[in-house]
């Protein structure tokens, strides 16, 4: 497995290496930067071949199947002819789950057991212990998806150059655990302005080499699509209600007066008027969403920039809405064994939408010499966010 | 041969166009920049499988950030025949052999865990538990054991009861401290938990003919006692508990709550029954107690038992299983209690007056 490049290894360089003389002083070449996605063979039978060691192993293999997976997409991923290469293993990952486990999961377990065996099942303590750890998971949630995206920045590689994100970690947690409170007590409405600052706050600090991202703009052009979405989802409740109101009534009435029978005569209209309702929401919830989503996902590329160039991520409602339901098709009728393929779809939509505007220096850029983490995202693991 | 390709030092994004050729086992390159340097091909290693179409990426273990990319097909084609390493895509042998190798240590590592934790491990951290720890336990499983059931405690039947812990005894020895406490359940059952609690049914006390009967239960339930077993089943139970509720996200709380843990709680092995036996039959033997009440009991229980499963819904306390349902080799046990040695005249375990007493222990 490839091992990263540390200051040491660099300077130990052995003796076929002979790095004396200077590069030559060549006009930097500006160059324009071409996104293109091409597809590799072989995803199937690392599908397989994962799905096999995992069963075998317990899904203990699923680190190294993980690492694999990255592999196989990132080399898929061109920049001027020149793939991405993941650089991680699986064991970097796995030793992330191990701290993961032995200071947060295991000491969780031990001491409700303690509590529930000195104190009692129904003990205020084993409610507080049980707060606590909520509360942990809460506010290390953005920690978690930081420290996800960093590590996975710093096992990319492009033209033997990795990337990086250079801020704290947990400023980002805090940001994003107040983002949550925010929006659930606006209903909803913070959620641009929080969505905004999040990006800002990671694409600030996200770097490629030496050279950094920037973001910059504001959540207003995001209210009005987001206003859009939200009074079509109150329409699309109270629609609900008075289509499902009178059924309900229709049970209730007899209920609350005392006629259980004459209620139960009407159990069936009830119980699919409310698998309709439900079902309509579960299909009409992320449709109307996707409106809200493909719309963020334009403009939070329009704010980036790196170097002189500009992003621009081409998706519309109709394709993000496409992508989803044939993404959610494949995880349902191949019980999520090819969530791999899921994986790939979304890096090729992705990687085909996006375009740079301008003209990137590459030739300055230099290897960052900023820290990397030997292991990585036990959290992200626990909490299911790792994204890839 | 000769070809061109591109270099990548690993510092900056800058590429080298550089000449590429094979010589002597390693791998040459030299251009505008980038003075000659040579790469032994054993120490060469692909970053992906070659696949048609896509360039060949190569880097040498002493450069991990280094980077040759191939493009020429031919030269692609003649190298991979000359290093056949380099053509170990995703799964090389020996990433699996090592896979394979880790799983089998692994699973063996969890046997031999699993193992400890299951056998050795509870005895030690048993013996290691605080009075004050096996006593609030004990009485949080005897509270999940027995529901909302009444206790009978008629005042003549608990100390008759102690009276024949008293007979009990051999002499110059003492047993183990234990309190027993009668339940009104119409289940035929005596178990003992955590702390020397011991719980008898309603049903075991009408059901006995003779004291020597319920000696030789008490006997037996003083023997789990003695050998901490309710303890170590304890730590057994709740160490598997917290392992799986901290791999699967859970609270570990839910233990002594539910019946499926009562009923693990509960359910003794063979060897700790066996144990349980031979502690009674000795104990019986040296307080000069009838063996053959607690043998004639047991041939009831086995009787009762076969005959109280026909039609019957079983409930949480059934599923626990009696003392003697645990294993189907009852046979066997009830072989080995052996009679009192010839010469030793039996004692009684309580007197008749005293008895009638502990019959009507639930009025």
């Amino acid at each position: 497995m490839l091992r990263l490049m540390s200051d040491t290894q660099m300077t130990e360089a052995p003796v076929i290496w002979r790095t004396t003389e200077p590069p030559p002083i060549m006009a930097n070449q500006f160059e324009d930067l071409r996104f293109t996605f091409v597809t590799r063979p072989g995803l199937l039978k690392i599908t397989l071949v994962n799905f096999a060691l995992n069963l075998l192993t317990l899904w203990f293999y699923r680190f190294w199947a993980k690492a694999k997976v990255r592999k196989h997409i990132w080399s898929s991923v061109h920049i001027n002819g020149e793939p991405l290469e993941y650089t991680g293993n699986g064991l970097e990952l796995f030793k992330g789950f191990l701290v993961v486990f032995f200071c947060l999961l295991l000491p969780f377990g031990l001491i409700n057991a303690l509590i529930s065996i000195q104190l009692g099942p129904e003990s205020g303590w084993l409610t507080l212990s049980n707060g606590l750890f909520a509360l942990i998971v809460y506010v290390s949630f953005g920690f978690a998806i930081y420290k996800a995206r960093k590590f996975q920045l710093t096992r990319t590689n492009w033209r033997g150059i990795r990337g990086n994100l250079v801020g704290s970690a947990w400023t980002y947690s805090l940001t994003y655990f107040g983002a949550m409170l925010a929006k659930s007590m606006s209903l909803g409405w913070a959620t641009p302005a929080m969505n905004t600052e999040l990006q800002s706050q990671i694409i600030g600090d996200m770097r490629f080499g030496d050279g950094a991202f920037k973001f910059k703009g504001r959540s207003g052009p995001l209210y009005p699509t987001y206003a859009i979405c939200w009074f079509l989802m109150l329409f699309a409740v109270i629609a609900g209600v008075i289509f499902a109101g009178p059924i309900i009534y229709l049970i209730l009435e007899p209920l609350m007066s005392g006629q259980p029978d004459q209620a139960a005569q009407h159990i069936w209209a009830f119980l699919l008027a409310l698998a309709g309702v439900l079902l309509a929401y579960l299909v009409l919830y992320p449709l109307l969403w996707a409106i809200y989503q493909a719309k963020e996902l334009r403009t939070f590329a329009d704010y980036t920039r790196f170097d002189g160039a500009q992003f621009r991520l081409d998706v519309t409602t109709f394709d993000l809405v496409k992508l989803t339901v044939i993404n959610v098709l494949i995880l349902v009728f191949t019980l999520g064994v090819f969530m791999p393929f899921v994986q790939r779809r979304l890096a090729r939509f992705l990687i085909d939408n996006l375009t740079l505007e301008g003209k990137v220096d590459i030739d300055r850029i230099k290897q960052s010499q900023a820290q990397v983490d030997t292991r990585g995202e036990g959290l992200a693991d626990a909490f299911d966010v790792g994204g890839f | 041969m000769r070809v061109s390709a591109i270099f990548f030092d690993g510092e900056h994004a800058r590429d080298h166009a550089v000449e590429v050729w094979v010589e002597n086992g390693a791998i040459l390159f030299e251009g505008p920049g980038v003075n000659r340097q040579s790469w032994k091909l054993s120490g060469v290693h692909s970053i992906d499988p070659p696949a048609e179409g896509q360039p060949f990426r190569i880097t040498h273990m002493d450069r991990p950030g280094a980077r040759l990319v191939l493009k020429d097909q031919a030269f692609v084609a003649n190298l991979l025949a000359d290093a056949p390493h380099l053509r170990d895509g995703h799964y090389a042998p020996a990433h699996l052999k090592q896979v394979a190798l880790w799983t089998v240590a692994g699973i063996a590592a969890l046997l031999a865990v699993g193992y400890i934790f299951l056998t050795t491990l509870p005895n030690l951290v048993a013996k290691a538990l605080p009075q004050e720890w096996r006593d609030k336990v004990g009485q949080q499983i005897e509270k999940s054991v027995v529901g909302d059931a009444r206790q009978c405690d008629a005042k003549e039947g608990v100390a008759a009861f102690k009276k024949m812990i008293a007979n009990l005894t051999p002499p110059g020895q003492t047993l183990p401290e234990v309190t027993v406490r009668v339940y009104d359940i119409d289940i035929l059952n005596a178990f003992a938990v955590s702390g020397g609690r011991l719980i008898f049914t309603r049903e075991i006390v009408e059901k006995a003919e003779t004291p020597d009967e319920i000696a030789g239960v008490l006997a037996h339930e003083i023997g789990h006692v003695a050998s901490l077993h309710p303890e170590e089943q304890l730590v057994r139970v709740v160490g598997l508990q917290v392992l799986l509720s901290a791999i699967s996200g859970g609270s570990g709380a839910d233990l002594v709550t539910n019946t499926a843990g009562i009923a693990a709680l509960l359910r003794y092995s063979r060897d700790a029954e066996r144990e349980a036996d031979a502690y009674a039959r000795d104990v019986l033997t040296a307080a000069s107690i009838d063996t053959t009440g607690l043998k004639t009991f047991f041939k009831k229980i086995m009787k009762l038992d076969t005959l109280s499963d026909l039609g019957k819904e079983k409930s949480a306390l059934d599923r626990i299983g009696n003392i003697l349902s645990t294993h189907p080799d009852t046979n066997e046990r009830i072989d080995a209690i052996k009679p009192l040695p010839a010469g030793v005249k039996a004692k009684s375990s309580l007197t008749e007056q005293d008895w009638q007493a502990l019959k009507k222990i639930c009025g």
